[in-house]
């Protein structure tokens, strides 16, 4: 316990010198920046910055980079409540219940909760990092390819669960989404599937790509031939402090959503995308009345939205301690550290523990800036909506374009935004819910990925899955969730709630 | 241009130029380089090329006074990348970053090929080579490449060996040293080493080919156990492990290498002012100890040498690559 607060005492002398508080700030406003501009996300931003990071000391450099990381999960939930354009996988959710929100006046309030249920979920995940670092990368250490593979059958049944609509469309949805992410070079053969021979499919689909073109371009479309909709939304602002009353129901789900989203952070296999998801399904289930959700339940919001903020930090903890980073932006941090000549990895707590520490503290920092910067600019964010959609919506599709560009410089994936946006169009005015569709994709991948690892590594024998315990047991919460979810009285009673009007 | 001109005229005549140059190249009689210099790295931001990538570009962006940019165009294992550098424009304003991947294994390994890696190519200089290492979860028996070999052939169904992914440099360090010490393991590829370093540590899979920059935290903190690196001498950051051939494989060598490439037909004296600048780079002594730190050794060559040395990989992987049967479409 000492030594935790020596530690952390070393980490806020690092963090609170001019220079890093500095850094720290301007990470977080970059990031709450990029974060509420649909299409431009913290990949491509921090790529764009690592030069720019050259000229300072590392631990300014990454107390810099991190903040523009956390900064966008906040300005992404920030776009997914006031446009339905999730910038991020892990915003996903949001657009749900935050964007329903926003259509009934409560914006302001869907925002502010959505901070303040982060701040809670960052400080408790610093905490986390802070005490339980170095004895919880071994908890990753007990998830193997089986384990990892009975964990995305489980989010694609949470998916099922969660969706909006009938069953039937939901589980279409996933299909889709699971044969999109089987496009591209098979990873054992090396042999291309689905791609035509062209070139530019040899990778599969860009999941920014796709999720840029289904909720970013179709809501464009959408909102480009229903106006009087968007004008209910700009109208009504809301009072930005949620009410008493209001506070006590979300309370628990920010504490549920926390404590999920930490501990899926912490698993190197990209486990943070599925803390949303999993929050969610969470709170539907053990609400009164399920049926508000998907029509402005505060819950549906507090829960996710801290979720994401904690796994976003939790995930550091494979990146600090072990050297993997479990997404794409850490990756990059991987890189941001080479170049300044540290080798990320089991020696860094030790080897540089200015640097640990320093972040850490700083990611506390970070957390109650984005809140001071976030509650105030809120009025500044909504005020964005006020901007007459003519002049809005152009200005959208030139962000998208930019920023999926400036990710993998190809021309073809701008192309493609336009061509998803148009898919995702067709599937709105047929009754699809597109989230579905992503989260498949997501899983499908890694889902696919773990299967056959566990396979080869059983040399074909499918009794992998039952004798490992944390196997069987999520594959049996997987299977006790689906029958439940078809159970013919629960599934009347689901459809009626759930089939839109 | 002698006369001294107030700094925004300079910038907008910076600018008219650059214009200029975009519309019609062979116009522009500034002396090279007159404009940014766009520097492809045809991985991901973040990678070990990038890294190397970055640090030189930044140290030529200094001795040629002009910014050398560089754009991560990323796809389909660096071809896309280096198919662009292989059909743009020979006037010096785009290079590419080119590695043992993109100019001996994927030419090998595609029927389909999307470009020659010797005809379609102007070569600069060598940059960098990384050495690649064989590593072991520490709990398996076998504390030398002799002890493995024996380990390996005792029970030949049951052992695993994981890589970066099918046809990288790792993948086929892993068989060349199947074919050599005449082992048989099953190949797990993996989506890049993160992911199959994870595995290793937890034991999940007992043994991997790695570059030597991304596993050696793990060596020095003893997660995993280092049996020898694969360059021909031993690694100056890492004196203790013996090379391949010390260990037993006499005539085995791998690495990574990074070289620097231009479109095919560059003008000879614009390969020479690259040339010249890669090799100040290269003498910086900030650069040559961050190559250092992450265990890169810092390599530069002349054009011509570079030429040949493509052309010896591309014979010395063929073999490897065909036995391997990693050939697609």
């Amino acid at each position: 316990m000492t030594d935790l607060l020596a530690n952390l005492g070393l980490g806020f002398s690092v963090a609170l010198t001019f220079q890093n508080l500095g850094l720290c700030f301007l990470g977080c406003l970059v990031g709450t920046l990029i974060g509420v501009l649909p299409g431009v996300g913290p990949i491509a931003t921090i790529a764009m910055l690592l030069p720019i990071t050259f000229g300072l000391d590392p631990v300014g450099a990454l107390i810099m980079l991190a903040g523009i990381y956390y900064g966008a999960q906040y300005g992404g939930s920030t776009t997914a409540i006031l446009v339905n354009i999730p910038g991020e996988a892990t915003s996903v959710i949001t657009t749900l219940d935050g964007h329903q929100m926003a259509r009934q006046g409560r914006a302001g309030i869907a925002l502010g909760i959505a901070a303040m249920g982060s701040f809670f979920a960052g400080t408790v995940a610093t905490l986390l990092i802070a005490a339980l670092g170095a004895p919880l990368t071994g908890l990753a250490m007990i998830f193997g390819p089986a384990e990892y593979f009975a964990l995305m059958v489980m989010g694609l049944v949470f998916a099922v669960v969660l969706a909006r609509g009938s069953v039937l469309k939901a589980v279409a949805m996933i299909l889709v989404g699971i044969l999109l992410a089987s496009v591209g070079t098979d990873l054992e053969t090396g042999q291309e599937r689905m791609t035509f021979g062209l070139n530019f499919l040899a990778d599969g689909v860009d999941f920014s790509v796709l999720a840029m073109g289904l909720f970013g371009v179709a809501e464009i479309l959408r909102n480009l031939d229903q106006t009087e909709t968007r004008e209910v939304v700009r109208q009504q602002i809301g009072r930005l402090l949620p009410g008493r009353a209001e506070l006590k129901q979300a309370a628990p789900s920010v504490l549920r959503g926390t404590a999920i989203g930490s501990i899926l952070g912490i698993l190197p296999g990209n486990g943070a995308v599925l803390g949303p998801f999993a929050s969610y399904a969470i709170e539907k289930r053990l609400a009164k009345d399920p049926s508000r959700f998907g029509h402005g339940a505060i819950e549906g919001v507090a829960g996710p939205e801290s979720a994401n903020n904690a796994g976003s930090q939790t995930s550091f903890i494979p990146l600090l301690t072990l050297g993997i980073p479990p997404n794409a932006v850490m990756a990059l941090m991987v890189g941001a550290m080479t170049i300044h000549g540290i080798i990320p990895g089991p020696g860094v707590m030790t080897k540089n523990p200015n640097l640990f520490w320093g972040m850490i503290a700083s990611m506390w920092i970070g957390n109650l800036m984005l809140l001071i910067i976030n509650l105030p600019l809120v009025g500044l964010w909504v005020r964005l909506l006020k901007v007459p959609y003519r002049l809005m919506f152009p200005a959208i599709l030139m962000f998208c374009s930019i920023g999926i560009y400036s990710i993998n410089s190809l021309p073809t994936d701008v192309m493609f935004i336009a061509f998803f946006g148009v898919v995702g169009y067709a599937l709105i005015k047929l009754g699809f819910e597109p989230a579905p569709l992503l989260l498949g994709f997501v899983l499908g991948r890694l889902m696919e990925e773990y299967l056959r690892r566990s396979l080869t590594l059983s040399r074909g024998d499918p009794m992998v899955f039952f004798e490992r315990p944390v196997t069987a047991v999520l594959l049996l919460i997987s299977v006790a969730m689906l029958a439940l979810a078809l159970t013919p009285k629960l599934r009347k009673s689901r459809d009626e709630v759930f089939t839109e009007a | 241009m002698t006369v001294p001109t107030p700094v925004r005229r300079t910038l907008l005549l910076g600018l008219a130029a650059a214009t200029i140059g975009l519309a019609a190249p062979a116009a522009a009689q500034a002396p090279y380089p007159s404009r940014p210099i766009t520097l492809v790295v045809p991985f991901a931001a973040g990678g070990s090329t990038d890294v190397v990538g970055r640090l030189v570009a930044q140290k030529m962006s200094d001795v040629l006074g002009q910014q050398v940019v560089v754009e991560n165009v990323v796809g389909a294992g660096g071809n896309v990348g280096a198919a662009r550098i292989a059909k743009a424009e020979p006037d010096g304003y785009s290079i590419l970053m080119g590695t043992v991947a993109t100019h001996a294994l994927n030419p090998l390994m595609l029927k389909r090929k999307p470009y020659d890696p010797v005809a379609d190519f102007a070569p600069v200089s060598l940059l960098a080579v990384i050495p690649n290492v064989l590593i072991v979860n520490p709990k398996l028996p076998a504390n030398t490449v002799k002890e493995l070999i024996a380990l390996v052939k005792a029970d030949p169904a049951k052992y695993n060996y994981a890589s970066s992914g099918l046809g990288t440099p790792l993948h086929l360090s892993g068989e060349l040293f199947k074919s050599m010490a005449g082992v048989k393991m099953q190949h797990i590829p993996y989506r890049g080493s993160g992911p199959a370093l994870n595995d290793v540590v937890a034991g999940q899979v007992p043994i991997q080919f790695d570059n030597l920059p991304s596993a050696s935290e793990f060596i020095k903190a003893g997660t995993l156990r280092a049996l020898a690196v694969t360059t021909k001498e031993r690694a100056s950051s890492f004196p203790d492990v013996p090379t391949m051939a010390e260990a037993g494989l006499p005539g085995y060598e791998t690495y990574t290498w990074n070289a620097l490439f231009a479109p095919p037909n560059t003008p000879r004296p614009i390969i020479d002012a690259l040339n010249a600048a890669a090799l100040k780079a290269l003498a910086d002594p900030v650069v040559i100890e961050r190559m250092k730190a992450f265990s890169a050794t810092v390599v530069s060559s002349t054009p011509e040498a570079l030429a040949d040395h493509v052309k010896a990989e591309v014979a010395k992987w063929a073999p490897v690559v065909k036995d391997a049967g990693v050939q697609t479409e």
